[in-house]
């Protein structure tokens, strides 16, 4: 297949250092914010399928170089290859990078992700399937697709409906940013560790010579700290989220939030409604559609279904919010997308219903796993 | 016998023995862990032939993502009694409670899904749609536990229900929104100690005061009181009283009031006495009660005037003369009633059956070879005899079951006859299935299938009430019997062809069924329907035959039916497969070539086949030779073997998520370890 972004080839994208029984794999493009080129994804789900066999290896630590984690898959190189011609190209960049979050959640070693700085998107789908996930005063996570006529992808439907409650909906729809205190009391992170503590941590990791989960977050219990919440936290506001994200529609979501600043003034409300307002329709029902099924399926189901979504936003076909949004935010950057259809009432159901189905496209497949064998029960339990 | 010691000692020194080379006793461990058992998953080892997602919109047809709405709505809340086996974590009502915390929980549950909104337009809305909807939530509510969806179905469908069909706009107005929003919580006193599916009979009788305006409700003897009223023993505040109704000494006949049970602090009212019918074999979420009513006085307007009214000065007013008509019309949200417990049935099946089938791919027993490994549970002929019929007729149920509730949300006053008889066909037929079902997949799932954790055993009894409440199902299939032999009747006296009930075949050359019946017949729909077709005809005529035989012997009609009773169950029987043969067929029409259908397919013939080769009176009538039974019975045992590989695709299209399913239907070695007890 042919290269799919315009990086040079000689550049290493991932750098890779092997301590003792730890492997290292550092994403390496600093400028992008790390975001994950199609020769990343390839680069790393080659990493973890050798690893697995490899009885050497006991354990990978996933970090980014600079200030981000990841910023997310490289969405505008993508947008470009379609633009070129066939969406299917565009597919195919999904399908690897699926595959890939497909095997980090069914994964029999532990993977650690060492999430300082950006967390988005992609980025949270090489990282959150894993085992540990150690977030620490930098970390920013977010899921910011709506805004960008996406949907929460990378088997987010998985993770997000896992999160207490009905919070997931709200990070899922609003794009909500958290920070390392967040993540780590809802869940998105197992552990958190100051940033100037992470060189010692990572140099204890390397030294751990064991896949045992529990010996591996003793480890990390070692450099943790309990992080300080801040009072304006949407965590704070679980009972809100609660009443409100849980509603049927995202019509009844938002209408119930305006009926919550009724009697007195909000302003996480008023913000939260901003972020819906101005995020395209079509996304908000697929979001929700989506992310309500994720709670009853295994990992594999959610990416299965994704991969249809993201064909059908490639292909344009129904909408083509995901075009408009990456003119607005990625190119243009006007940050004034007008979606269509415009409001909500105008998406119907059998519009949301046809993300769900089959593509239709002349050999176009379900996306499909590499066989798993010997899984262990951490593993199926996620199936 | 000295072989059998031999290969004893052989298994045994497996078991003490590593693998490799051997080893003296002392230095091998006492029990090798190379000869345990793994859980493997069935997704693992059983390639899906088609993605049971796209199936489950056939079988849920409606609502799908409203449903998962729902089912996430559960497994969000503590309240539902998440349970963690193992890895996984389920969600089912603590059986093991006291009636009392079982009804507590059920009405918490209750106000949980209302602050949730799960019942806005529940009786507010009125349109397809909305109904559809309703119907949707009510089933997966019935997915997690039965008296969680009859404490519901008893307030929405029974007291709203009878509001909404019984009651004019002064009562809509001033009950379905309070009802809606659990202001009051009603119930439905139809049924006495002394009647129960012969409601005409009831006892209890009201009178009309006309110097007060109020009507003076009466039990008049023990037999009289009111019996198994759900939510009258702990939670109702009203309810809907059936009675005589006796205006100036002449009987009315059976008409509906709304009377007061309970104040708003959950006091019984003065005049009304209320009992507990106690501990029950299942449905302990569900308070019933016994009522008396002590001439217990209610306003006039209370009287649900639709269909006859009483005006101030006491004078009775109807716009419907015939007392049966007028009966007829109070039935009418009984056959709501009917269509809902028609689909919980099937979803229970499919809870039985994606255990049981789950189980039976993971569980092994016995191996045929010495020393080999033991055979998957599924892997034997008759482990998949005795599943997959049952899988298909669920099936052919799920699809017989959207088409009543199609044509029920679209009712029209022409329809209303056909909605009865079908939904009373369905209803008998497929609850007797589900006990059926539950009891064969509690055995296919040996020991582990008492546990109640493991739902197939314990559901038995939380579903056995459905065989005769809303109507007794032997005297359901009787109505329909007598419903066809009416249309029989009409056409025969004037001479006109058959109409109604998709008895237009009757118009039509008998079939004729090949002597030889090879298994591409077997599989075609025309031969199927054909043989269905036939029998419905023969035994139509037969019972039609035998009915005017014992008339003309001196007996009654009504006695002659009941002496014609044998023929009478077997053409309700005959009446309700070839209509769930029938919309299988039209389903099965509706889905695009490809692999999808292709098993379908497999399963209408299996469906066919297996009612062939279960009802006597193929044979017995000689509809099918005993050549033709022998060829039937082959095939079943070669489609048993087609569907095999499909097994667990057709299961996980059910839809139903793990969380509702029990520990056995995923990895139970793990939910019995000692780390997980």
């Amino acid at each position: 297949m042919a290269p799919l972004n315009s990086s040079k080839p000689d550049e290493l994208q991932v750098l890779v250092e092997e301590k003792l029984s730890a492997r290292r794999l550092t994403l390496n493009r600093p400028k992008q914010l790390n975001a994950l080129s199609f020769q990343m994804i390839s680069q790393l789900l080659d990493l973890f399928i050798a690893y697995e066999e490899d009885s050497n290896v006991k354990l990978v630590i996933l970090k980014g170089k600079g200030r981000a984690f990841c910023a997310g898959g490289d969405v505008s190189a993508v947008v470009r290859d379609i633009g070129a011609g066939n969406w299917r190209l565009g597919a195919n960049f999904f399908w690897k990078e699926f595959i890939l979050n497909y095997i980090m959640a069914t994964y029999r070693k532990p993977q650690v992700s060492i999430l300082h700085g950006i967390v988005m998107g992609g980025g949270a789908g090489v990282s959150i399937h894993g085992r540990f996930r150690v977030a620490t005063e930098n970390s920013v996570f977010a899921m910011p697709e709506t805004a960008l006529g996406l949907f929460p992808d990378v088997g987010a439907s998985y993770y997000l409906s896992r999160l207490p409650g009905f919070f997931g909906e709200y990070v899922g729809l609003t794009g909500a940013r958290l920070d390392g205190a967040e993540m780590l009391a809802c869940g998105l992170a197992t552990h958190f560790v100051p940033s100037k503590r992470l060189s010692l941590l990572e140099e204890a990791l390397c030294k751990v010579d064991s896949s045992d989960p529990t010996i591996i977050s003793a480890v990390i219990d070692e450099y943790s700290q309990q992080p300080y919440m801040k009072e304006q936290s949407a965590y704070h506001r679980l009972n809100v989220i609660d009443r409100c994200f849980s509603r049927r529609t995202v019509e009844e979501i938002i209408s119930s939030l305006e009926k919550e600043t009724l009697n007195k003034k909000d302003d996480w409300i008023s913000a939260t409604l901003q972020s819906l307002k101005g995020a395209s329709p079509t996304s908000l029902k697929i979001s929700l559609r989506s992310i309500r099924q994720g709670r009853l399926q295994g990992v594999g189901q959610c990416l299965v279904r994704e991969y249809r979504m993201v064909c059908h936003v490639m292909q344009g076909k129904i909408s083509r919010d995901f075009f408009e949004g990456c003119r607005a935010i990625l190119l243009d950057k006007d940050k004034n997308p007008r979606w269509e259809p415009s409001k909500l009432e105008f998406v119907s159901d059998r519009m949301v219903d046809s993300y769900f189905s089959k593509v239709d496209d002349e050999g176009w497949e379900d996306l499909k796993f590499p066989a798993r064998s010997n899984l262990h029960v951490y593993a199926i339990a996620k199936l | 016998m000295e072989q059998q010691i031999t290969r004893r000692t052989q298994v045994l020194t497996n078991h003490l023995l590593l693998h490799g080379e051997p080893t003296s006793l002392s230095a091998a461990p006492p029990l090798s862990s190379n000869s345990c058992l793994n859980y493997s998953p069935p997704e693992l080892n059983e390639p899906l032939s088609f993605n049971p997602t796209d199936m489950r919109v056939y079988l849920d047809s409606h609502n799908i993502p409203d449903r998962d709405w729902l089912f996430g709505l559960i497994t969000q809340s503590r309240l539902f009694n998440p349970k963690q086996r193992g890895h996984k974590v389920f969600f089912s009502p603590d059986y093991n409670q006291s009636m009392e915390q079982q009804r507590e929980m059920t009405m918490k549950r209750v106000l949980y899904l209302l602050e949730k909104g799960v019942f806005q337009g529940w009786l507010t809305e009125r349109n397809p749609d909305a109904e559809l909807r309703k119907f949707a939530l009510l089933e997966v509510v019935g997915i997690f536990d039965h008296s969680l969806a009859i404490k519901l179905g008893v307030h929405f469908f029974l007291w709203g229900g009878a509001i909404q069909f019984f009651g004019t706009k002064r009562h809509h107005d001033k009950w379905l929104r309070d009802t809606e929003n659990y202001v009051v919580k009603g119930c439905f006193a139809m049924t006495e100690l002394g009647h129960g599916s012969n409601v005409r009979g009831i006892e209890t009788v009201t009178t009309y005061d006309s110097n007060t305006g109020e009507f003076v409700i009466n039990t008049p003897c023990e037999s009289a009181q009111k019996y198994w009223i759900g939510g009258a023993a702990n939670h109702a505040t009203h309810t809907i009283v059936f009675s005589q109704l006796n205006i100036n000494g002449e009987n009315q006949g059976v008409h509906a009031l709304i009377a007061q049970i309970r104040d708003a602090d959950g006091n019984v009212c003065p005049n009304i006495r209320i009992a507990d019918c106690g501990h029950k074999i299942g449905l302990n979420g569900v308070d019933n009660g016994q009522i008396w009513f002590d001439n217990v006085r209610i306003p006039r307007e209370n009287l649900l005037n639709s269909v006859a009214d009483v005006s101030p000065d006491g004078q009775y007013l109807s716009a419907i003369k015939d007392p049966d008509q007028r009966f007829a019309a109070f039935l009418a949200p009984l056959t709501s009633g009917r269509i809902t417990i028609s689909a919980s049935a099937i979803y229970t099946s499919k809870i039985g059956l994606a255990i049981a089938i789950r189980y039976s791919l993971t569980r092994r027993a016995f191996s045929v070879a010495p020393n080999g490994r033991e055979v998957l549970l599924l892997d034997y002929p008759s482990h998949q005899r005795r599943l997959l019929p049952l899988l298909a007729k669920t099936y052919a149920m799920s699809f017989a079951g959207n088409y009543l509730k199609q044509i029920y949300v679209k009712r029209t006053p022409e329809s209303n006859k056909l909605i009865h008889v079908l939904s009373s066909a369905f209803k008998a037929t497929f609850t007797w299935h589900n006990m059926r079902n539950l009891q064969e997949c509690r055995e296919a799932c040996g020991g582990q299938g008492l546990k109640t954790e493991n739902l197939v055993g314990h559901l038995k009894g939380e579903y056995d009430v459905q065989s005769t409440f809303e109507g007794d199902n032997n005297v359901l299939m009787q109505q329909v019997s007598k419903a066809l032999l009416a249309v029989y009747i009409a056409a025969k006296k004037s001479n006109k062809p058959f109409k109604g009930f998709g008895l237009e075949h009757m118009n039509n050359p008998c079939p004729v069924i090949p002597s030889q019946l090879t298994s591409s017949t077997l599989r075609c729909s025309k031969f199927q329907t054909d043989a269905f077709f036939l029998r419905e005809r023969d035994l139509l005529n037969r019972f039609a035959a035998e009915v005017s035989q014992f008339q003309a012997q001196g007996e009654s009609k009504e006695y002659a039916f009941i002496l014609s009773y044998q023929l009478a169950e077997d053409l309700g029987r005959a009446y309700s497969e070839r209509e769930l043969l029938q919309t299988f067929i039209q389903t099965e029409a509706t889905v695009p070539a490809g692999s999808l259908k292709n098993v379908l397919a497999l399963l209408r013939s299996m469906y066919a086949l297996i009612c062939l080769e279960e009802d006597a009176a193929f044979l017995r009538y000689g509809y099918l030779s005993m050549d033709n039974a022998a060829a039937v019975r082959k095939e079943v045992t070669k489609l048993c073997s087609d569907l095999r590989p499909h097994a667990l695709a057709l299961v996980t299209s059910f839809g139903i998520p793990d969380a509702f399913l029990s520990p056995i239907a995923f990895n139970w070695i793990d939910a019995n370890a000692w780390a997980s007890v």
